[in-house]
């Protein structure tokens, strides 16, 4: 009889981990995305401040400036879903490089200290993105090990998980970054 | 900037010189009260061996005993003298000769709260020593590394109640850290992935509840980063944003340059890097000629990889904010 409580016992503690332990990876893939959008609202934030400092010097790179205070505009309405967020700040970014490019061609932009801290606050942003996207991929991986393998898959059946899919690494992410490409100085 | 190799030759060569009739004068002294103690251990012998002349043999033996000593510990003071000289002068200019910004002390190492402070090992030091401390810059970025011994202390009970320690290494060789490229506010631990830390990794992701500290585990993307280390941190964003995918990469090219596996710490915007060894470097030889370009060879080599890893980490890369 006791050995039966025993048995009983053992198994309930065994379920009570692995169910606390699905719920943990559940709750750390939400926690990584947030992390994500955390990140990006930082970057986003960096955009009036761009956009004032480069108005001043870049008056002949009209199309690329335009792009930027829509996409601007866009980030600021605050009616974006996670998804759209990352789709922005995708077209953000190649725009915002594309900007940093043409710096060449402006003189006194490229030594303004204005300018100078704004383009390294970018690229530390660009590089805690990327950062959050791998945690949350990681995040997401370890989710999906959890609920497909024995015994955890029972579990996730009853609560109705389902895996996710990783955020898929733009060509950006895989290279290095090197200042020297960014900037081309 | 770097001197010319042959410039330091020359500069270096006459301090050798001068330095190798010294280590020659030491290594005399030596050898004479190594011949004296040897000579009173036989006449004891001798004496216990005959029976008979045991008294005129003791005393002789003794004699010729406490004159070998007092002429040993002579030889150890000019000794000292000598690795003074060796210290101060040949390895502050095999340094310079790499860059001029490049500073010994070679009493001071890194401090024992440092080293703790460092997180490396997880291991708490009961005796800890550290010398031959190097200061200096390469490029934007200020580093330092100093030679660390720290031990740990068991105790057993013998036999007859009593008890008897036993010391063991927790680390021993070389310690290395640099201001990082990047601010960060947490704590980032990066560790040989050995038998009980592969044990802890695993425990650590399938049961958070034994996570042992309040640090999580980091699960990267390099494979062949996983197979060399276990990483903790206090953050995974911040862990991915301090180890991007080059860094791992440099990681374990570094780490492949290295007999043993190494340790890296980021925490207070340093980076700590431990690298185990098995000899002492920068001390003089007093048995092998000063002149053998050898062991001064290996002193400099290990200082020039030292200075090559704020380029091998691209440390001096300072485009994320901080300067």
């Amino acid at each position: 009889m006791i050995i039966v409580i025993v048995i009983l016992a053992v198994l309930l503690i065994i379920g009570i981990v692995i169910y606390n332990n699905l719920i943990g990876k559940k709750n750390q893939v939400d926690n990584a995305f947030s992390a994500i959008d955390v990140m990006l609202k930082k970057r986003f934030d960096l955009l009036p401040n761009l956009v004032e400092t480069v108005k001043q010097y870049m008056q002949y790179e009209g199309d690329l400036l335009t792009k930027v205070v829509e996409l601007r505009a866009k980030t600021a309405s605050g009616q974006l879903s996670p998804e759209e967020k990352i789709e922005v700040d995708k077209q953000l970014t190649t725009t915002v490089r594309g900007m940093m490019v043409n710096v060449e061609n402006y003189p006194d932009l490229k030594a303004s200290q204005n300018f100078l801290n704004l383009q390294s606050t970018w690229t530390e942003s660009e590089e805690q993105i990327a950062a959050a996207r791998r945690a949350y991929n990681a995040a997401v991986t370890s989710y999906n090990d959890a609920i497909m393998m024995f015994p955890g898959n029972i579990f996730a059946g009853m609560l109705n998980y389902l895996p996710m899919a990783v955020l898929a690494n733009t060509q950006e992410e895989r290279k290095n970054i090197s200042a020297k490409d960014l900037f081309n100085n | 900037m770097s001197i010319p190799q042959s410039m330091f030759d020359t500069s270096l060569q006459s301090t050798l010189n001068d330095l190798e009739a010294q280590r020659k004068v030491v290594y005399n002294l030596k050898v004479k009260s190594f011949s004296i103690i040897g000579g009173g251990i036989l006449l004891i012998g001798i004496g216990a061996f005959l029976g008979t002349l045991i008294l005129h043999f003791g005393i002789a033996g003794a004699v010729a005993l406490l004159f070998g000593f007092i002429s040993y510990s002579k030889a150890d003071t000019s000794f000292n003298e000598y690795r003074h000289e060796f210290k101060q002068k040949v390895i502050s200019t095999a340094l310079k000769s790499i860059d001029q910004s490049l500073t010994f002390d070679y009493e001071n190492g890194l401090r024992e709260g440092e080293f703790i402070f460092s997180q490396l090992f997880k291991q708490k030091p009961d005796r800890y020593s550290s010398q031959d401390q190097v200061f200096g810059s390469a490029g934007k970025t200020r580093f330092s590394f100093s030679e660390v011994h720290a031990e740990y202390k068991t105790e057993t009970r013998t036999k007859n109640g009593g008890r008897q320690e036993h010391w063991h290494t927790i680390f021993k060789g070389i310690v290395f850290y640099a201001d990082f490229n990047k601010h960060f506010n947490g704590i980032t631990v990066v560790r040989p992935k050995d038998f009980g830390s592969a044990i802890g990794a695993w425990f650590a992701e399938k049961i958070p509840l034994f996570s042992s500290s309040g640090d999580e585990l980091v699960k990267l993307e390099n494979p062949d980063f996983e197979k060399l280390f276990v990483t903790y941190s206090s953050d995974q964003v911040e862990a991915r944003y301090i180890l991007t995918p080059a860094m791992m990469e440099r990681l374990c090219q570094l780490d492949s340059k290295s007999k043993y596996t190494i340790s890296v710490s980021f925490i207070d915007n340093q980076m700590y890097i431990a690298f185990p060894l098995d000899k002492d470097y920068f001390e003089p030889p007093l048995y092998k000629s000063l002149l053998d370009q050898k062991s001064i060879g290996e002193d400099l080599d290990v200082i020039r990889f030292m200075y090559g890893i704020v380029q091998e980490l691209d440390l001096n890369t300072r485009i994320w904010g901080k300067q």
